[in-house]
Formats: C-alpha cells, sequence, structure tokens
C-alpha cells in the first residue's frame, strides 16, 4: 500500500480526522453462497455503508472483498473490508452468522447441532466482544437450534438475537399463493411460523388477500379434504429447499433478499413484521426455553414486539409440537 | 380444479392482462457473471421481467425458483426460465454472458471460433424472439464477440453494446479513491481501448471536481511519476487475474455494471460509460473492430460517441490496440 500521496495532500485540505466507522456497518461472517448472496443484496439496495467480511480462508475472502470493491463506483457502499480477524468487525450495528457445518452423510442432527456449537463457541464471543452494542442475525441451520445457541454464547438480551427462521418460509408461501390467484406476491399476505423446517406451520386462518381471509370464502382451505388442494402450497415451501438444492446445489438468492430486508429493516427502524426465530416461551402454551419463528416487530432495537397470533386449535396443537421436537434437541447440545 | 375456483370467487376479472412488462430483460447464460447480473437487476429494482435461457434445464429451475422465492421483497414481477428462447420474447434487452472459456494451451483465436460457433446458435434465436431489443455482450473476448454478435444479428451497430472498459473504469476510479480517500463516485477517469491487456488508461482526464491530476502531477500515469500512478492501470488489468486466482471467478462488479447499463438503458438515461462500440473513423482507427469508447447509453442504445481528446501516446496506443483487434476478428470464420 502506498504511503500518503502528495498528489492527495495537494489537492485535499484535511479539515478534521475521519470518523473511524460508519453507523451503518454490518458484518457477515461465513462467505459461501448464502453470506455473499446476503452482502451483495446489501450492496446493491444502499443498505449499509460499510460491510465487514469474516471467514477462514484468506485467499477466498480477499477474491470476494476486492470483487465486491470495483462495482462501488455504482454503489452506495463506502467501505468493504474482509479479514479472518474477527477486529475487522468492531463497531458493527449487525452481525449475520451464515457459517457452519453442513450435515454429513449418515450425520444424526444432534451431532450436525454439536459440531456447529462448537463453531460458534469460538465466533459468538469475538463478535460480542468487538461489537457489544450489535445485533446478532443467525442465518446458519438448523437455524432455530443455533439461534438459541447463540442467544446462551451471547449473553445478549433476547431482543437482540435472532433466527432468520420462517422469514423465507413465509416469502415462498406468499409467492406461491401469489402464483394461483394471478396477483403480485405483496399482495397476499400470509405466515409460516414455527420451526423452519418440516414441523413448520402454515397459519391458514388469517392468509388473506387486502383484507378478505381465503378461509371465509374456502373453509376447508389448507386441509385434507379441500379439493383445489391448497396443503400442496404449504408442502411446496417445506420441499422448496430441498428441491432447489437439488437441482442447482444450494440456495442463496432468496435467503440473500430476506438477510438484506431485515438489515434494512433494523437499519431504519422500520417497525416490520416478519416472521423470525425468537424465544417462543411463553406463546400459544409454549412452557419449553426454546427459539422458533413467530411474527414479531422488528426495529432498531431487534425485536421490540411478538405479536399475538389468533391461531386455530389445530395450528396451536402443531406449534406446540414443534416446540417439544426443538427441545428435544436442545436439551442434548453441550453448550 | 374446478370450474369456479378461490381465485376466482375473490377476483372478477375486467379485462385481459398484458402479454408482457415493458421492462423485460434476458439474461442467456445462467453461471456466475449471469446470475450476479440477474440478482442485481433485480435486487436493485431495475427489471420488471426477467428471463433466463442456458442449455442445463436442471440449473435454470433451480436458480429461477431461488429468485422467486424473495420476490414478495422485490419490485421484480415475473422471472421465467427454458432452454427454450421463446422465453425471451418481448425483451428490451438480451444480455448475453454464455461462452467457452479458455482452454489451458489453447490460443484466444480457437477460443474465440468456439465462441463464435455458440454465438451462431444464441443470436439468431434472441432476434427471432426480440428483433428490436438492444444486445449487451459480456462473455469474452468481449470487444470480438460484440462485433461477432454484431454481424450475426443484423441490428444497426448501436444497439449492440458490450460491457468493455465500463469495469476497467470502475476498478481504475475505485483504486483512485483509495490513494485519495475520498468516494468513488467522486473520482473521475476513464479506461479505453480493448478490454484487456492492451487498454488505455486516459491519464489527461483523471479528475476530481473537475480538477485535473495531470494539473498538480504533469508525469502522472508515465513511467517518471515518482508516486507511480501507472501501478493504478497495472492493476485494474491483473483484477480479474488477481480474483480468480483467490475466489476461482468474478461475479458480483460485472453484475453490477450490467445492472446500471440496463438501468441507463431501460431509463433512456444518457449516462456517458466506456463501452465496446464500433470505433472505425475514431482516433484514426481505420479499422472495422469493436473497442470500448465514452458513450452516451439510452433507450435506444449508443445514441452519441464521445470526442475525447487523446495525447499523442495514447493515440498510438489505442490505434495499436484497434491492431491487435483487427488480427483477431479477420480469422474468424463467421
Amino acid at each position: 500500500m502506498m504511503s500518503s500521496s502528495s498528489l492527495a495532500a495537494a489537492l485535499l485540505s484535511s479539515v478534521v480526522e475521519e470518523h473511524h466507522h460508519s453507523s451503518a456497518k454490518v458484518t457477515v461472517v461465513g462467505t459461501g453462497q448464502v453470506g455473499m448472496a446476503a452482502a451483495f443484496a446489501m450492496v446493491t439496495q444502499g443498505i449499509v455503508s460499510e460491510l465487514a467480511l469474516i471467514d477462514m480462508v484468506e485467499t477466498k475472502l480477499r477474491g470476494e472483498m476486492m470483487d465486491l470493491q470495483h462495482g462501488q463506483a455504482f454503489l452506495r457502499t463506502v467501505k468493504v473490508q474482509a479479514s479472518t480477524d474477527y477486529a475487522v468487525s468492531k463497531g458493527s450495528k449487525i452481525c449475520v452468522v451464515t457459517a457452519g457445518a453442513r450435515q454429513n452423510e449418515g450425520e444424526s442432527r444432534l451431532a450436525l447441532v454439536q459440531r456447529n456449537v462448537e463453531i460458534f463457541r469460538t465466533m459468538i464471543p469475538q463478535l460480542v466482544k468487538y461489537s457489544p452494542d450489535t445485533i446478532l442475525v443467525i442465518v446458519s441451520n438448523p437455524v432455530d437450534i443455533l439461534t438459541y445457541v447463540a442467544w446462551k454464547l451471547s449473553g445478549l438480551p433476547r431482543n437482540r438475537v435472532f433466527g432468520s427462521g420462517t422469514m423465507l418460509d413465509s416469502s415462498r408461501f406468499r409467492f406461491l399463493i401469489s402464483e394461483r390467484l394471478n396477483i403480485a406476491p405483496q399482495s397476499c399476505h400470509g405466515y409460516i411460523i414455527g420451526e423452519h423446517g418440516d414441523s413448520s406451520v402454515a397459519v391458514w386462518s388469517s392468509v388473506n388477500v387486502a383484507g378478505t381471509r381465503l378461509a371465509d370464502i374456502k373453509s376447508n382451505i389448507g386441509k385434507p379434504d379441500d379439493p383445489e388442494n391448497w396443503e400442496q402450497v404449504h408442502r411446496d415451501v417445506v420441499s422448496s429447499a430441498y428441491e432447489i438444492i437439488k437441482l442447482k446445489g444450494y440456495t442463496s438468492w432468496a435467503i440473500g433478499i430476506m438477510v438484506s430486508t431485515l438489515c434494512n429493516a433494523i437499519m431504519k427502524n422500520q417497525r416490520m413484521i416478519y416472521t423470525l426465530s425468537t424465544l417462543a416461551q411463553g406463546f400459544h402454551g409454549i412452557t419449553e426455553e426454546v427459539f422458533l419463528s413467530l411474527p414479531v416487530v422488528i426495529g432498531e432495537g431487534g425485536i421490540t414486539s411478538i405479536l399475538n397470533q389468533n391461531l386455530s386449535a389445530d395450528e396451536a396443537r402443531k406449534i406446540s409440537e414443534s416446540a417439544k421436537t426443538l427441545h428435544q434437541v436442545v436439551i442434548g447440545v453441550k453448550i | 380444479m374446478e370450474a369456479t375456483t378461490l381465485a376466482d370467487q375473490l377476483l372478477v376479472r375486467i379485462a385481459e392482462e398484458h402479454d408482457h412488462a415493458s421492462a423485460k430483460v434476458t439474461v442467456v447464460g445462467v453461471g456466475q457473471v449471469g446470475m450476479a447480473a440477474a440478482f442485481a437487476l433485480m435486487t436493485q429494482g431495475v427489471v420488471s421481467e426477467l428471463a433466463l435461457v442456458d442449455v442445463v434445464a436442471d440449473k435454470l429451475r433451480g436458480e429461477m425458483m431461488d429468485l422467486q422465492h424473495g420476490q414478495a421483497f422485490l419490485r421484480t414481477v415475473k422471472v421465467v426460465a427454458s432452454t427454450d428462447y421463446a422465453v425471451s420474447k418481448g425483451s428490451k434487452i438480451c444480455i448475453v454472458t454464455a461462452g467457452a472459456r479458455q482452454k489451458e494451451g489453447e490460443s484466444r483465436l480457437e477460443l474465440v471460433q468456439r465462441n463464435v460457433e455458440i454465438f451462431k446458435f444464441v443470436i439468431p434465436n434472441l432476434m427471432k424472439y426480440s428483433p428490436n431489443c438492444i444486445l449487451v455482450i459480456v462473455s469474452n473476448p468481449v470487444d470480438v464477440l460484440t462485433h461477432v454478435a454484431w454481424k450475426l444479428s443484423g441490428l444497426p451497430q448501436n444497439k449492440v453494446i458490450g460491457s468493455g472498459t465500463m469495469l476497467d473504469s470502475s476498478r481504475f476510479r475505485f483504486l483512485i479513491s483509495e490513494r485519495l480517500k475520498i468516494a468513488p463516485q467522486s473520482c473521475h477517469g476513464y479506461i479505453i481501448g480493448e478490454h484487456g491487456d492492451s487498454s488505455v488508461a486516459i491519464w489527461s482526464a483523471v479528475n476530481v471536481a473537475g480538477t485535473r491530476l495531470q494539473d498538480i502531477c504533469p508525469q502522472i500515469g508515465t513511467s517518471s511519476d515518482p508516486e507511480n500512478w501507472e501501478q493504478i492501470h497495472k492493476d485494474v488489468i491483473n483484477s480479474a487475474y488477481e480474483i480468480i486466482k483467490l475466489k476461482g471467478y468474478t461475479s458480483w462488479a460485472i453484475g453490477i455494471m450490467v445492472s446500471a447499463l440496463c438501468n441507463a438503458i431501460l431509463k433512456n438515461q444518457k449516462f456517458v460509460y466506456t463501452l465496446s462500440t464500433l470505433a472505425k473513423d475514431y482516433h484514426g482507427i481505420k479499422e472495422e473492430v469493436f473497442l470500448s469508447l465514452p458513450v452516451v447509453v439510452g433507450e435506444s442504445g449508443v445514441t452519441a460517441v464521445f470526442n475525447q481528446k487523446l495525447s499523442e501516446d495514447e493515440l498510438e496506443k489505442i490505434k495499436q490496440s484497434a491492431k491487435t483487434l483487427n488480427g483477431v476478428i479477420s480469422g474468424v470464420k463467421m
């Protein structure tokens, strides 16, 4: 790196020292497909003024950083840094965690979780060390378990640690509903809550378009006796990830958009409602200390409220079961 | 499905839907570059409709689904994908990122010929379904392939544009901004000519707020410059090789270039970018070649070429660039 340029000194007279890091700084841990899709979505949408990338492989990190920097003349992101050293994350408003081990063939879910706990044990305290006021957004799977683990390891209050959870499931749900109705997904409102996984719960009772509940037009919507088989929409959501992985090897773009949207909501204190993985104890009869997705209000302080959603008896039962399943995994984990 | 579905009960139709949106863009090639471009176009709300075309159906479908699943949070209305070019019908812009990569020991001319064969299939198919489109060529070697695309398409030359040195100029501005510690947006500089080793950095035009760096440092960019600003241009040329070595390929920056270019076209912005265009008769170039010059770009493609004042040395270099490119294009069998 060149020392201070004398041309620079001749061109610009300094008036005051530069501010060390901007207030809209986000760190992304993990520069795999998900991490980079999230990073790219954030810079193309002008959501962050400063981005830090952290991972374990220096060459990849540097390559990704340079590739983002080279587009900067056309973007609103001011600074992109990358390092294997967590010090680069200093002063982050949000830390997005996408890093983690993937399931080995024949590996039990609990074994996978334990491997990821070891990784988080190094990572989480470092992030909190350099950004004690940060908000932790966990994306790594299984997201509900790992968000719980991150919360325990971080010592942060529960409103500042949450997982991307079923934000993506809900987005898929709305897209698939929109395809059937031939209108924009933005105008189709529907929520999937609970585990981000096979036991997620589609809240059919509140699926609506312009306030008109689909369940009011069609009382058996989402049920097995529905001749239009709307339940297939939820099944398709659950199998989406598997299908995309089979077709292109991994998923990236949609989850990248979720992360970007979420970070924007936090940065701008938007108070949007998204289904995110949060401490669910005390809701819908859940007694266990587990994290799973519920509709929450998100802003600068993280999760500030949880929606008291009206669930049908069946939906409430399902989410209770989701909680029990997750709790079984959590109690087997050595944190 | 029953005759009266929930959809019918919910919404009363009063008019036929429009076939496709007016801001439709097709991306041919869903590799790293094509998908970075597609994702940037979507996250920046540049397109209302996006079509992806490639030869592998599974990968196409997977990419399409992955983009669609984020749609509730974006402004893009429709994402379609197919190995059948009919899916590209009615595109305002067709972006070509498809093409073979250089094999070990393969000559540049051999690589070009392989890509010409691919273009002989791609270009006429695109023209068949979107005869009024603008072609944006990204595949390398971009200057030669833009020329090839122009010949194969039958389009007027202003409607066939190569991404060219738009990326080089972006890298140039970033590296200058690092030395001056100000935003790259406030550093203005242009690299023209071949998108490759013989590109030409126009040091005489590099400026910040209208102040030419050359006025402060007359040897800037020359070998007698004690601050060695010439290294910046060398770093630009090496950038792609370096990033490929580090992460395997480049994607994000070129994706951003394509998105910015499409935005300029669709919104008739009339920005000046350095893009690969027919350069005959500029700067004393006699050959019919495509190489990058600063051009004005809008809804009809390239509408004007900037009459840039070049130094003797820069003129010499760009004529050399043109000769090199002419050597390649004359060896190509269309």
